[in-house]
């Protein structure tokens, strides 16, 4: 009996596995919760990563040059993650230990991969 | 020129697979930074949980207890530092080597043009050991450095062999002074 009992909880654990999301689920569905708040920063820091990689290439393309390009790309990158955690998913920054910490979340790796996909199609294409 | 950039992107990130799996193999899978890795970071989130609750100015009892708490996990933190400092010190020195390896086959060589004008003081590392007065041209340790900055800490993330933002927050490290209570 316990045998059967234990099974059965083991087959509902598996299904509640399976209908949780998965974390970029969640990150598109503007009603997700964010209960952890490391997962939502997560989020925003792998979202950082993509946004510079993304930026890069297109400003190299382009191409953009000099400080113009620099500014613009913190510009876009700050106001990418506000419109995220503002108004996508409307969370309470104070939870996050305010609006700073939020916007700070892996913006440095988030320049610096900006950086080399920049100079690296920027020198293949223009140079 | 697409060539050389490549290929630094490559040795940037071969290198840093290479740090992490000798940082893995000496420091991450030992029992004892097993262990005191787990501590600090159940100590961190139990102290950030505490500051968030909120705590009485008048209340001298809860404020000792969360300075004492603060010196436990700054003083287990220093540990932790301390059982990775040797095998640190060991893998960068490799690496410092296998760095100015790579910087005498790149000695003077354009590896990208900079879509920018760096500021003057970054000149100095964007055109090291490069003829000329173009401060676009961009020399290897420079676009090395911005490779390991991004690549290196995306392996680590990825990895999950970054420190918890909870310990981060809660500093501490091998340079912090031990502090004694009031």
């Amino acid at each position: 009996m316990s045998t059967t009992s234990k099974r059965r909880q083991g087959d509902a654990n598996a299904k509640n596995e399976e209908l949780k999301p998965s974390l970029w689920q969640k990150a598109f569905n503007s009603e997700s919760q964010w209960d952890d708040k490391d997962e939502f920063l997560d989020v925003i820091y792998w979202m950082r990563q993509l946004t510079g990689l993304a930026l890069g290439l297109i400003w190299g393309l382009v191409p953009l040059k000099g400080l113009l390009g620099l500014i613009l790309f913190v510009a876009i990158n700050v106001a990418i993650v506000y419109y995220f955690f503002n108004s996508f998913h409307s969370v309470d920054e104070e939870q996050f230990g305010g609006v700073s910490e939020i916007l700070k979340e892996g913006l440095m790796t988030s320049f610096a991969t900006f950086l080399v996909s920049w100079i690296i199609i920027f020198s293949a294409l223009h140079s | 020129m697409l060539e050389d950039s490549l290929l630094i992107v490559f040795i940037s990130i071969f290198t840093a697979f290479l740090g992490e799996g000798l940082t893995w193999l000496l420091v991450y899978r030992t029992e004892g930074y097993k262990k005191l890795k787990s501590q600090v970071e159940k100590q961190s989130k139990k102290l950030e949980k505490q500051k968030e609750s909120g705590t009485d100015p008048n209340d001298k009892n809860q404020k000792k207890k969360i300075e004492r708490q603060e010196e436990r996990l700054k003083a287990d933190n220093r540990e932790l530092s301390m059982t990775k400092m040797k095998s640190m010190f060991a893998i960068g020195f490799a690496f410092t080597s296998l760095l100015s390896m790579f910087n005498s086959i790149f000695d003077g060589r354009v590896v990208a043009t900079l879509p920018f004008v760096p500021i003057s003081w970054i000149q100095g590392l964007s055109h090291r050991n490069l003829m000329g007065e173009d401060y676009t041209d961009c020399s290897f340790i420079f676009l090395y450095i911005l490779c390991t900055m991004s690549i290196r800490q995306n392996i680590q993330k990825l990895l999950g062999f970054s420190p918890s933002r909870a310990t981060n927050a809660q500093g501490g490290g091998l340079f912090q002074p031990p502090q004694f209570s009031k």
